[in-house]
């Protein structure tokens, strides 16, 4: 097999793998904000339920988390697992998964915008919805950007887990590859991918930094 | 008590018997103060004796544990117990705010950061919003700095902006806590002119401040503020020239050193 039949079949791995990033992302960046939310509620149950939710998903492996959210169906309702199930499982799995560390570094901005802030939306009279879409997000989007275009960044790369629980993305193409002709090649290709196109994620993300760069505080 | 009321009128903000703890510290003892329309108040005294929670207590940022707080027709709070969220949102549409540290939005231009609140919580229409910002801004000796962001400001400008975003709001009274603390002396002395041409424009205002030349030069009452009661008060003649407390005798020397 040539080196180009190979590539085309990675890249037809990769659409899958990018399926998984951006389903990932669709999904996590709007719940970790609730997960961010729930975490700094002042009702002290629901701050601990987030508080035990993070911990659990950061605490355990993507990989686990994929097999459990696979089999739940199963064992707990009974329902008869399809070849669409691991799919499901895969993206759900990497959605919660990914919505704890978003919520973290969500809260981590929130609560590193100055008290001044606040106190000045409300003087003017702005509600607390007003002074979280007007004033507190778009000073704390500047700020993290740097911690999540790491994540953003790693997401891309654990997308291969999928690998583990038989998803057919770009790793599981090079993995087979790599068997059936004998050649590490296809793994070197597969690097190639997640490299240029974290590199085009990096690009994207400068962009958005040098943006928001028109002012200091 | 000299009363040196301009006028008859019904105070802009009364508050009565206030009282207000953070734990075991009692920081406001039963201060009462009404602000009659066109005053001009200084609130002097050492750090600590309450000044800056009275004036948080009177923004709403604090709220009293104990005393009666109105805003002419509006009752914010009796004996302590406060209204609902529509009385306070009222209440806040009756004063302005200025900021020891500005506050301004460091993602706003200068324009936005006046013009934002009259359009979006006021509901004012957007082009004339925009033309009275940038009036005020002109006024407050801003013109040509609408498009850049706070932080390409100095200091004074920044507080000067942060007046101009109070002003912007039509309020009935400004506060202003320590507004020029942050400032170097030259940058002081812009400030202190925008208060003063406001204060001949007759706005009601109440200035925290340690500016002691300022505060007899500007204000129609000093108000001379110790462990969380009001001392000693009335015109700058009598509380800084004349004091008759003992206290107020020894903060006055102090800062004279």
């Amino acid at each position: 097999m040539d080196t180009l039949t190979m590539t085309g079949m990675l890249a037809e791995g990769f659409l899958v793998s990018l399926q998984i990033f951006a389903f990932t992302l669709l999904g996590s960046l709007p719940l970790g904000m609730l997960v961010a939310f729930a975490r700094m509620s002042r009702v002290k149950p629901l701050a601990l339920l987030a508080r035990f939710y993070i911990s659990i998903m950061r605490g355990t492996p993507l990989m686990l988390q994929m097999f459990a959210i696979y089999f739940v169906p199963y064992y707990v309702f009974g329902i008869s697992l399809t070849t669409d199930s691991k799919w499901y499982a895969t993206i759900v799995a990497f959605i919660v998964n990914y919505a704890a560390y978003f919520a973290e570094i969500y809260r981590s901005g929130i609560q590193s915008i100055p008290r001044g802030q606040h106190e000045a939306a409300e003087v003017l009279g702005y509600s607390k919805a007003q002074t979280f879409v007007r004033i507190v997000l778009p000073q704390v989007v500047k700020r993290i950007m740097p911690s999540m275009t790491n994540e953003v960044i790693t997401l891309v790369k654990d997308t291969s887990l999928a690998f583990s629980i038989g998803v057919i993305e770009m790793f599981t193409v090079a993995k087979q590859l790599v068997a059936s002709q004998v050649s590490m090649l296809p793994f070197a290709i597969a690097a190639a991918f997640y490299w240029i196109f974290n590199l085009l994620v990096d690009f994207v993300a400068g962009q958005i930094e040098r943006k928001l760069s028109y002012y200091h505080d | 008590m000299t009363s040196v009321e301009k006028n008859e009128a019904r105070p802009v903000v009364s508050l009565d018997h206030a009282r207000k703890s953070f734990g075991d510290v009692e920081v406001l003892r039963d201060i009462s103060l009404s602000v009659s329309p066109g005053e001009v108040i200084a609130i002097i005294g050492p750090s600590g004796g309450g000044k800056s929670t009275l004036l948080r207590c009177l923004t709403l940022l604090e709220r009293l544990d104990d005393g009666d707080l109105s805003y002419e027709d509006v009752a914010v709070a009796r004996g302590g117990a406060y209204g609902d969220k529509n009385v306070l949102a009222r209440a806040r549409q009756r004063f302005g705010l200025v900021f020891q540290n500005y506050n301004l939005f460091p993602h706003f231009s200068v324009l936005r950061n006046v013009m934002d609140a009259p359009v979006c919580v006021q509901g004012r229409d957007r082009a004339e919003a925009e033309a009275e910002a940038r009036a005020l801004l002109a006024k407050m000796g801003l013109a040509g700095n609408e498009d850049k962001v706070p932080c390409q400001l100095s200091g004074g400008q920044q507080q000067r902006a942060s007046i101009a975003r109070a002003l912007a709001m039509h309020p009935d009274i400004v506060y202003f806590d320590e507004p020029t603390s942050a400032l170097d002396p030259e940058l002081t002395a812009e400030v202190l002119r925008v208060i003063k041409e406001l204060a001949a424009e007759n706005m009601t205002m109440v200035i925290v401040t340690h500016e002691m030349g300022f505060a007899r030069e500007v204000a129609d009452r000093i108000v001379f503020m110790d462990g969380g009661v009001i001392v000693e008060q009335g015109p700058a003649e009598q509380v800084i020239d004349h004091p008759r407390e003992e206290r107020t005798k020894a903060f006055l020397a102090q800062r004279e050193g």
